[in-house]
């Protein structure tokens, strides 16, 4: 067995798969967005109750510049929200994995503070960094990605596999040794897990952030004032550009977990 | 060949005296080892034969100081099995072959010389060496999801040996393996042995392995786990495919499963 005859046919069944996880999503969304189609112009639907994806898609081309620079400071909030979130949750999680005795009962800690609802919060944070800036956005995204991430980081960085401790004590490894070497790469993939989650959270908690106010061009400050407006087509393409960006989010994380993370991703060999 | 030789007056490798360990398992104590006495010349290969439930696996963590004893004393190279741990002394490999999957096949057979610090360029030879050794060059930059479980484990026998420890303590290591790789690597291991000095306890439930491989087998008898039998095996070495086919080899055979027989028996009758 050479490597290459190794290698070609798992380079093949990887883009295989992506094809195959894909399609099906892709033609249950084209027969979603048809018969919706289908149905407002078979009962008449008004635009204002359900407007058509035609519709939608026309005022997005007409609007896409009002769109479009309302969604470059939201993904800058998104990517912020996220970053932040992120980085204080993989801190969390290391200052906690460190005193293993006490894990426990911070995570719980932690799961009852995270059924706070978070974006409650947001007028208390116009509040403090004042309602059109950035950072009162950011804090309200930051804190729901915070918490998916520092919880399973966490339980990454303490779930070592028993062969794994078992071998490391064997060669009387350090506990440096073992977070470097066992806990830090082995907890890599529920970082990921975490951060999948908090993409998500992290759009939610800059949208509805902004529904209380911000500067003029945000999604959120968009998606509400178009409403109130009762320019119904501009809200929902403003809510299909905010989806598009959870999409490039999760997108991305994904992407940045097979570049981090590669060995996730190699197929077993049968 | 001296090397090998067990002499009686020497300081044993391992010397273990009441050795007894009970575990806790929720429904009662559990006497997993029971008062064991045992020494292991420097040098030996001494195979732990026995049904499952005899304490073979917990004796060999108990040498390897993974599990620490009830009670009794257990000495190598007339130091605290804690001290040789921490001297470095252990080699380990286990039934499965515990490989991390966020390494190369390379670098998981240079974790135990890089636990100790040995520079780059010799653990990349000494990687090369091993891997050669085991019939698995051209697969360094592989992971260990791409390989087959025979392979994973003939890995994890090459990072066992790496770094050419005084002691290498095997957990039906190649117990996964077809019988082809399996008798590969025994011939392997035996002649790794030999060259090395290095004593050897491996446990195993396949009797005709340990006939092969050891010098001595130590027939163990379950609940509580006890030594029933030390079976001496006189077959010289260099052993070959030939060995298995002699007569000798049988009559080995034959009396080390009339111990194991003799070890079930009693729990069939009463």
């Amino acid at each position: 067995m050479t490597q290459l005859s190794v290698a070609a046919p798992v380079r093949l069944s990887i883009r295989g798969n992506v094809v195959r996880a894909v399609y099906p999503a892709v033609l249950v969304g084209a027969v979603i967005l048809i018969a919706w189609e289908l149905a407002v112009h078979l009962f008449n639907i008004q635009p204002y109750l359900l407007p058509a994806p035609s519709a939608i898609v026309a005022e997005f081309g007409k609007s896409f510049s009002t769109i479009a620079s309302a969604a470059q400071i939201t993904t800058i909030a998104v990517i912020g929200g996220a970053l932040l979130g992120a980085a204080t949750g993989v801190i969390a999680a290391f200052i906690v994995a460190l005193f293993e005795k006490f894990a426990n009962t911070v995570l719980v800690l932690v799961a009852i503070l995270s059924c706070a609802p978070v974006v409650a919060l947001a007028p208390i944070f116009n509040a403090w960094f004042g309602a059109t800036s950035l950072m009162s956005k950011i804090a309200v995204a930051a804190i729901m990605v915070f918490f998916p991430v520092m919880v399973a980081t966490t339980k990454g960085l303490l779930s070592v596999h028993p062969l794994h401790r078992e071998l490391m004590e064997s060669l009387s490894a350090s506990r440096f040794q073992l977070m470097v070497w066992v806990r830090i790469p082995g907890a890599v993939p529920s970082l990921f897990d975490g951060m999948r989650v908090g993409a998500t959270l992290s759009v939610i908690g800059i949208i509805v952030a902004e529904y209380f106010g911000g500067t003029a061009n945000a999604l959120g400050v968009l998606i509400a004032n178009s409403a109130a407006l009762s320019q119904f087509p501009l809200t929902w393409a403003a809510v299909a550009a905010a989806s598009l960006l959870g999409l490039v989010v999760y997108g991305a994380v994904m992407l940045i977990e097979r570049l981090v993370a590669p060995w996730r991703f190699t197929p077993a060999s049968r | 060949m001296t090397i090998n030789t067990p002499v009686t007056d020497a300081r044993p490798a391992i010397s273990l005296r009441n050795v007894t360990k009970t575990f806790d398992a929720g429904g009662g104590l559990v006497h997993a080892l029971d008062d064991i006495d045992l020494d292991i010349a420097p040098g030996a290969f001494v195979s732990l034969l026995g049904p499952s439930g005899c304490g073979k696996s917990t004796l060999l963590r108990v040498i390897g100081d993974l599990v620490k004893p009830t009670e009794g004393v257990v000495e190598v190279n007339g130091r605290s099995a804690e001290a040789a741990r921490k001297a470095r002394e252990y080699g380990m490999a286990f039934q499965a072959p515990g490989l991390m999957d966020w390494r190369t096949i390379r670098r998981n057979i240079e974790l135990p010389l890089q636990v100790q610090g040995v520079p780059r360029n010799e653990r990349r030879a000494r990687a090369e060496e091993m891997l050669e050794l085991v019939r698995l060059t051209g697969f360094e930059n592989h992971r260990p999801r791409q390989l087959s479980g025979g392979m994973q484990q003939r890995v994890a026998i090459a990072r066992a040996l790496a770094f050419q420890p005084k002691l290498l303590l095997m957990d039906e290591p190649l117990g996964a393996l077809d019988e082809m790789n399996r008798e590969y690597l025994q011939r392997e291991l035996l002649r790794i042995w030999r060259s090395t000095g290095t004593t050897i306890v491996f446990v195993t439930h396949s009797v005709s392995e340990a006939v092969f491989l050891s010098t001595e087998v130590v027939v163990m008898s379950p609940r509580p786990g006890r030594i029933a039998d030390r079976i001496p095996i006189d077959l010289p070495y260099p052993r070959t495919d030939e060995t298995r086919m002699t007569e000798e080899f049988y009559h080995a055979e034959s009396r080390v499963r009339t111990a194991l027989h003799s070890v079930l028996e009693p729990v069939q009758v009463g």
